[in-house]
């Protein structure tokens, strides 16, 4: 598989630095394109794949009623931070910040570190049950989310756990595409580096822990930022769990925002409402693009070692 | 010898205390709702009182009724408006992407990425503001080349498409990671005989690069068509299903029945759309299998 070639960036253990997967000039050096007729299309796609955001986020600065009054403009002269003192006042967007970081520490830590765990011995090891449990956990892959809502309700309830951390926490905290995501990144490390851990007197854990770890690096930094993105932005499951306002995560506050604007279709208090979500919906995406940003290599190497090559 | 039996055995029960906390939480929170909700499908039950075996007549319902079918042909409306648009857009943009001399190359799959990146509900209720029939930005524009306003989210001709476009939008970036990784493992040599023998870049395109990325599009088909038939927070947040159900996709109707509390009939439902999904699925890997 030359996926190998891509996740395994040489044999050398923990000192390896990040897979910098994409080495193609060195492989396709005759590989040239017309390189306008490139840039036009993807120039044009950057505009259609950034507009709404930037839109978004400039908006968010405008005079509430000049979001609705002239959409297209931005007068730099007119801008003001109402919108955000406004929401700031209506909107308990501070404890959904707070929730939403508890839920990203404890949940995130689970997913890191038992993850990739279980997907090492689904991955390296023979036992007992493997392709059972390996079979329902791609199952459980086809399964729309909402179709366990109810149950896990239910369950949540007769826990009492409603409106509780462990609610937002547990389940899903080692979900199915963590774990199928996590086999196919161990399944390309080489055998003989785990055989040449164990002659040397490794422990099976161990083996995990410091050598595998260590090379699976770049698709870790990618499972983590999925894992983060997910927790981040997941609502379904919280708006039916922790819908009161002290349990309401962030997504949770701007939905129910969100619901506010369908009973304001008209006038000024359309604008109001309007802004508010534009200001709150700007201060929700900044995390991430800023996260994403800073760790962009990492994720998107993440991806490419994950995924299926042709 | 003892200290090899002692390897020997750690090595064979390893795998099972690194499996067990996942086995444990999946258990809990996958297999037995899962469960629950087989047995829930054959029953009446409201979600209070006492639950009635009512054997099949839940999926009978379903099947006799108009708005499980108008549903599932929503769903697959949408699949024909996002799959092909967003496979076409994905592999032109992961063929410039893979060339290493493109100049400002990260930026362009950064910005790719951004959407999948941004929270749903943020971004779905800024697709609200932008396409509002009456102040949205998308009107507004158009008014800009003397064009009349167009009911993006009210007309029922219109939501789907617009519905589609949010999906692309989000998730396309994401597809084209999935198809560069899968243009990572074509020999550069295939390229080069297609150059001496004079083969042009689309034709390249068509003949070598298709076809060897078969097994990365069946993937990314298999993984769009899953979202796509379970799709319900954009219908949830943009549309709530409207206008005149015309965004009432297969995920959302199964949700209605919550609402309703009609929970013995979204259990079956549930199980109906898993069948449907799955043996979608499997006709995209037969369809894999059989030209390999």
């Amino acid at each position: 598989m030359t996926a190998s070639t891509l996740t395994v960036p040489g044999t050398s253990g923990p000192e390896t630095p990040d897979a910098p997967p994409l080495t193609e000039a060195a492989r396709r050096p005759r590989r040239t394109r017309p390189a306008i007729v490139s840039h036009v299309f993807l120039a044009l796609l950057l505009v259609g794949f950034l507009a709404p955001v930037v839109w978004a986020l400039l908006s968010a600065f405008k005079p509430a009623n000049d979001i609705i009054t002239s959409p297209l403009g931005f007068d730099p002269t007119r801008f003001t931070l109402d919108n955000y003192i406004a929401m700031f006042q209506d909107v308990p967007i501070a404890s959904g910040f707070a929730n939403t970081a508890v839920v990203l520490v404890f949940k995130g830590a689970i997913t890191l570190f038992f993850a990739p765990l279980a997907a090492y011995a689904f991955a390296k090891y023979d036992f007992i049950g493997k392709n059972l449990i390996f079979g329902a956990v791609l199952v459980t892959l086809m399964l729309p989310t909402i179709v366990l809502i109810i149950p896990l309700l239910l369950e949540m309830k007769q826990l009492g756990w409603v409106n509780t951390y462990q609610a937002l926490i547990l389940p899903g905290s080692v979900d199915a595409f963590a774990i199928f995501w996590m086999r196919q990144v161990i399944a390309a490390v080489p055998d003989e580096l785990l055989d040449a851990a164990r002659v040397d007197g490794c422990g099976e854990f161990g083996i995990f822990w410091r050598v595998v770890l260590p090379v699976i690096r770049p698709g870790l930094a990618g499972l983590a930022v999925l894992t983060i993105m997910n927790i981040y932005n997941d609502f379904v499951w919280p708006v039916v769990v922790a819908s009161s306002d002290r349990m309401a995560t962030l997504q949770v506050v701007l939905s129910t925002l969100a619901q506010n604007i369908t009973g304001n279709r008209i006038g000024a208090d359309y604008a109001t409402v309007t802004g508010e979500l534009l200001a709150a919906s700007s201060i929700a995406l900044i995390p991430l693009l800023v996260l994403f940003i800073a760790l962009q290599r990492h994720f998107i190497n993440g991806i490419l070692a994950g995924s299926v090559k042709g | 010898m003892t200290t090899i039996t002692g390897a020997r055995t750690r090595r064979r029960l390893a795998p099972y205390l690194f499996v067990a906390p996942f086995v444990a939480v999946f258990i809990a929170f996958s297999i037995y709702p899962l469960i629950f909700t087989a047995r829930l499908s054959f029953t009446n039950w409201r979600g209070s009182g006492a639950a009635e075996w009512v054997g099949w007549d839940n999926y009978l319902y379903l099947l006799g009724n108009e708005g499980f079918w108008s549903s599932i042909a929503n769903s697959a409306v949408l699949w024909l408006l996002i799959i092909p648009a967003q496979l076409v857009i994905a592999l032109i943009a992961a063929v410039l992407l893979d060339n290493a001399k493109l100049k400002l190359r990260s930026l362009y799959r950064v910005a790719f990425v951004v959407p999948f990146v941004t929270p749903l509900v943020a971004i779905a209720q800024v697709w609200v503001v932008v396409f509002d029939q009456n102040y949205g930005a998308v009107n507004g524009l158009l008014g800009l080349v003397g064009l009349p306003d167009v009911g993006w989210l009210t007309t029922s001709e219109w939501a789907k498409p617009t519905l589609a476009l949010l999906f692309v939008w989000k998730t396309t970036g994401f597809i084209v990671l999935i198809l560069l990784s899968g243009l990572q493992s074509i020999d550069s040599s295939v390229y080069e005989a297609a150059d001496l023998d004079g083969a042009g870049r689309l034709r390249q395109l068509w003949s070598i690069t298709v076809p060897l990325l078969r097994r990365t599009i069946m993937f990314a088909v298999v993984l769009q068509t899953l979202a796509v038939f379970q799709m319900f927070a954009e219908p949830f947040v943009v549309t709530q299903g409207g206008p005149y159900g015309s965004t009432t996709t297969a995920g959302y109707y199964l949700y209605n029945h919550i609402t309703r509390a009609d929970l013995g009939t979204g259990a079956a439902n549930s199980f109906l759309l898993v069948i449907l999904v799955m043996a979608l699925s499997l006709g995209f890997v037969r369809l894999l299998r059989a030209k390999d």
